[in-house]
């Protein structure tokens, strides 16, 4: 199911909120609006977590993680790192990392079998990755954008890359992944996907601003609600070609 | 790109007489008011020169914005300047903007005049006069303009109620003649709530409704209904559907009615869609047959369902639909925005543009890499899961729901333990101190500590029971004793010393400290005589010793203490009676050690007393008489000099 919500008048969901299979993350706001919003869909199949990372709200952006583990910048303090863990069920790891690129959730994209990297980051950090994460570890630039996690979302099921990702890109690194990927925005347009749109393997959070066309190629892509990838293809062609040129 | 054509944004036109109201308030408000005779000339010109400016200014900067904000009908898109055209006519529409635009230039030319005049004024009247005049011929310019500009504000008021319309987006352009059954389709299709009567002429000008038909949005038009004339015979309504029909790239439904409840026979309505079908080109075309509940294709007579069939050549496509019983709506709907978008397809595919999008048509499908499956992870709870439902009675407590129930944002404080999986629920809100004893307490937790300690206790117990910690036989001979006491007396006596050291309380930084130290600690061999007896021990060679160190300090040897002694009572008696001293001879050893002294003086001197050179010892005396101690007022009674 795909769903459109607003963090405090702002569409970049992706920033201040983290989903995985196993948990999901909010931003502590000034109301509980977009909270219940992602409790309304997951509320009583995984813990969805008010938290902040080292005091900031941008904690989409500051972290990665999938069903089996967490990573956090080292600006985690202890306190929170401590609110995520008792939060947090005990089969997921919950690891703090000294890394110099900090922003985690915009060097780092992962599903629960594969990660791709920023190719810039510690060789020690890529260790951490495949160990708590149980993933493994890819370097790679999407459409020639060193920040991987900003500019894709994935899934188990797919994958939405960055609108300017060739098609060359798109196959070799669907093959990495090994999920059906397309390019496509959010938010009217933008391509900053990772923080339009959070996902996973059920559901999705797409910003306000995201259009109807959109939201259906996420549907598909993502399998939601038994949509098939096909329809983007099939179907959806023509609105999409009319939509887009 | 919708933006582009919204005329909304047009700010109002005012007529000529609050114009000049509100030009001349603006004069009066943002210029000086007073001036006086008295004054410079220059300064008088100057004062009304700038009146006439401004009101100059005021004038040009209104018109400009009038004639930029605008549109151009040469730049806006054909539908929208032939809408214009119909609309408002065309040259009338020029005409106006410009004579706004002329009447900015003779304002410009009359500023220019009197400003020009004003430099010339030699007195307050007249430069007042020349004012006057100017702002009056700028007024009655403006005067002049009183028709141009209502109707300019006639077209600003309706140009901002025209409808919306995209030029370039998908459209649905529905016409036909009047009566048929045009607007009540768009009702059915939009939410537009277009007026629908029984009569003709009830749309009489454009209409725009959205819906959503594939993940698009499209846009439909109702036009005015049109009869079968020529085109030189068509009244303004009826040309605001020609246009719509003309320039935009749209998909047309030609509404006929073969009840012919609308008053027109079908032969009339055919004809009129062979007479407008050029307009129909290159656009997908729909004949659409309304009003069906009444009368279907079946039920007309055989000629005149030829009519219709000879209409329906070439790619026109029939439909038919009942508005009243909702049947064929949709079809007739989807029909159309299937062909539309079709053609538009087709033709975007034919450009350069689509390229940019084909990634956004490519799913990319995996290639094996290797044999491990990747299953998706849900979990079964999300089956199970009821939908969230705003409605249902027993649904979800939310936290916004909590929120709003504790005061609503800002006033209710989530509480963010209350989800916590902990061992006991008893622990959620226990406080946990983050700073104890000065350590970090998060330093110090370890999820394993019980086990660890636990370990660390039996390892303990196993090398206690292995017999580590049994002291061995203590074993102290005399030596070790004697080393020890001697040890102990050391550290004593290093303690004392310690404190001595403090006690004197030496700056040893500055040399006078340090001499201060050494009289202080005069009697040091006498000390360390002392020391060795006290230790019993043979101290004749350390007196010795000290005797020779402390004589040592006196010049000579050879002197004697009775003549010492004596020297020193006279130098005291000296130092009882204040005696003036010379100075020039301080700090000479003696007299020839002062001659020598001397000479070297002049001789230093002698260069700069050559030269002539004012040396800092000079006297002199910089300002004669300081002007701040001399001017104004003294502080006690009046001075002479005022």
């Amino acid at each position: 199911m795909a769903v459109r919500a607003q963090f405090e008048n702002s569409n970049e969901i992706g920033v201040f909120s983290k989903l995985t299979n196993s948990y999901c993350l909010v931003a502590l706001g000034g109301s509980e609006n977009f909270y219940s919003v992602f409790e309304s869909e997951l509320g009583d199949v995984v813990p969805v977590v008010h938290t902040s990372i080292g005091g900031t709200r941008i904690i989409g952006r500051l972290t990665a993680g999938n069903r089996r583990g967490l990573l956090v910048p080292n600006s985690t303090t202890d306190q929170e790192l401590q609110h995520i863990r008792n939060s947090l069920p005990d089969s997921v790891a919950i690891q703090r990392i000294e890394e110099r690129l900090s922003a985690l959730g915009n060097v780092i994209a992962c599903n629960d079998y594969v990660a791709l990297v920023h190719p810039d980051l510690d060789r020690e950090t890529e260790e951490i990755i495949a160990d708590v994460l149980g993933v493994e570890v890819f370097r790679q630039t999407i459409a020639d954008n060193v920040l991987i996690g900003s500019y894709c979302a994935l899934s188990n099921q797919g994958g939405l890359v960055h609108p300017r990702t060739s098609l060359q890109d798109q196959d070799e690194l669907s093959s990495l992944l090994q999920v059906p990927l397309v390019a496509g925005t959010v938010n009217r347009g933008s391509d900053v996907i990772g923080a339009g749109l959070v996902v996973n393997d059920w559901s999705a959070f797409a910003g306000m601003d995201t259009t109807s066309t959109e939201l259906s190629v996420v549907e598909s892509i993502f399998k939601l609600q038994d949509a098939q990838p096909s329809a983007i293809v099939g179907d959806m062609r023509d609105s999409l070609i009319d939509n887009f040129s | 790109m919708a933006s582009i054509y919204n005329f909304k944004k047009i700010a109002p036109v005012p007529d000529a007489g609050d114009f000049l109201d509100i030009v001349l308030s603006k004069t009066q408000r943002k210029t000086p008011t007073v001036v006086h005779p008295g004054y410079k000339i220059t300064r008088i010109r100057q004062f009304y020169m700038r009146k006439v400016k401004f009101t100059q200014d005021t004038f040009d900067e209104k018109l400009r914005q009038i004639l930029e904000e605008f549109p151009v009908l040469d730049n806006v898109h054909p539908f929208y300047a032939d809408l214009m055209n119909v609309l408002y006519d065309k040259d009338h529409y020029k005409l106006a903007l410009g004579q706004t635009n002329t009447a900015r230039h003779l304002i410009d030319a009359v500023a220019k005049d009197y400003v020009r005049l004003l430099k010339f004024g030699d007195s307050l009247y007249r430069c007042k006069q020349l004012k006057r005049a100017a702002l009056g011929r700028m007024a009655t310019i403006m005067k002049r303009q009183r028709d141009s500009l209502s109707y300019l504000e006639q077209v600003r008021q309706h140009l901002a109620r025209l409808p919306s319309i995209d030029p370039n987006t998908r459209t649905l352009i529905v016409c036909g003649f009047p009566n048929v059954g045009k607007s009540s389709f768009m009702n059915k299709v939009t939410r537009a709530d277009v007026d629908v009567q029984p009569y003709a002429f009830t749309t009489k000008s454009l209409f725009v409704g959205h819906m959503d038909y594939k993940y698009l949005r499209w846009q439909v038009i109702d036009t005015p209904g049109i009869l079968d004339h020529p085109l030189e015979e068509r009244n303004t309504i009826e040309m605001q559907s020609i246009t719509a029909l003309a320039h935009l790239r749209a998909a047309v439904l030609f509404f006929t009615d073969l009840s012919e409840q609308c008053g027109y026979s079908i032969a009339d309505q055919m004809s009129l869609f062979r007479s407008i079908k050029p307009l129909f080109a290159n656009k997908p075309t729909l004949l659409v047959i309304s009003k069906t509940d009444v009368c279907t294709l079946d039920d007309v007579k055989p000629e005149e369902r030829q009519l219709i069939e000879a209409a329906a050549e070439d790619g026109v496509e029939v439909a038919q639909l009942s508005s009243h019983l909702d049947t064929g709506v949709i079809e007739t709907r989807n029909l159309a925005c299937d062909k539309l978008l079709q053609q538009r397809v087709e033709a975007k595919l034919r450009g350069q543009q689509v390229t940019g999008v084909l990634n956004k048509i490519n799913v990319a499908q995996p290639a094996r890499r290797d044999t491990v499956e990747r299953p998706p992870f849900i979990p079964d709870a999300v089956a199970k899961r009821r939908k969230y439902d705003p409605q249902d009675p027993d649904r979800m407590v939310l936290e916004r729901d909590l929120e709003a129930a504790g005061g609503g944002a800002g006033v209710y404080s989530v509480d963010l333990n209350k989800h916590y999986l902990l061992s006991s629920d008893e622990w959620k809100h226990d406080a946990i101190p983050e700073i104890m004893d000065g350590k970090n307490v998060a330093d110090f937790v370890d999820a394993d500590i019980d086990e660890r300690l636990a370990e660390l206790e039996r390892e303990e117990e196993k090398l206690a029971a292995e017999g580590l910690y049994d002291s061995p036989e203590e074993s102290e001979d005399e030596e070790d004793r004697r080393i020890r006491t001697m040890a102990q007396r050391i550290r004593e006596r290093k303690q004392i010393m310690a404190q001595e050291a403090r006690t004197k309380n030496v700056n040893r930084a500055t040399l006078a400290g340090k001499q201060r130290a050494i009289a202080a600690n005069s009697n040091a061999p006498e000390d360390f005589v002392n020391h060795l007896q006290q230790l019993g021990l043979d101290s004749d060679a350390a007196q010795a010793t000290a005797d020779r160190v402390n004589r040592k300090r006196q010049r000579s040897e050879s002197r004697n203490p009775a003549v010492e002694l004596a020297k020193r009572s006279t130098s005291l008696a000296a130092r009882a009676i204040s005696v003036q001293r010379d100075r020039s001879a301080m700090g000479f050893r003696d007299a020839r050690h002062k001659a020598v002294g001397d000479r070297k003086q002049v001789a230093a001197m002698r260069k700069m007393n050559t030269a002539g050179r004012a040396g800092e010892a000079d006297r002199k005396i910089l300002a004669k008489m300081p002007k701040h101690l001399f001017t104004g007022k003294r502080s006690n009674g009046t001075n002479d000099r005022r």
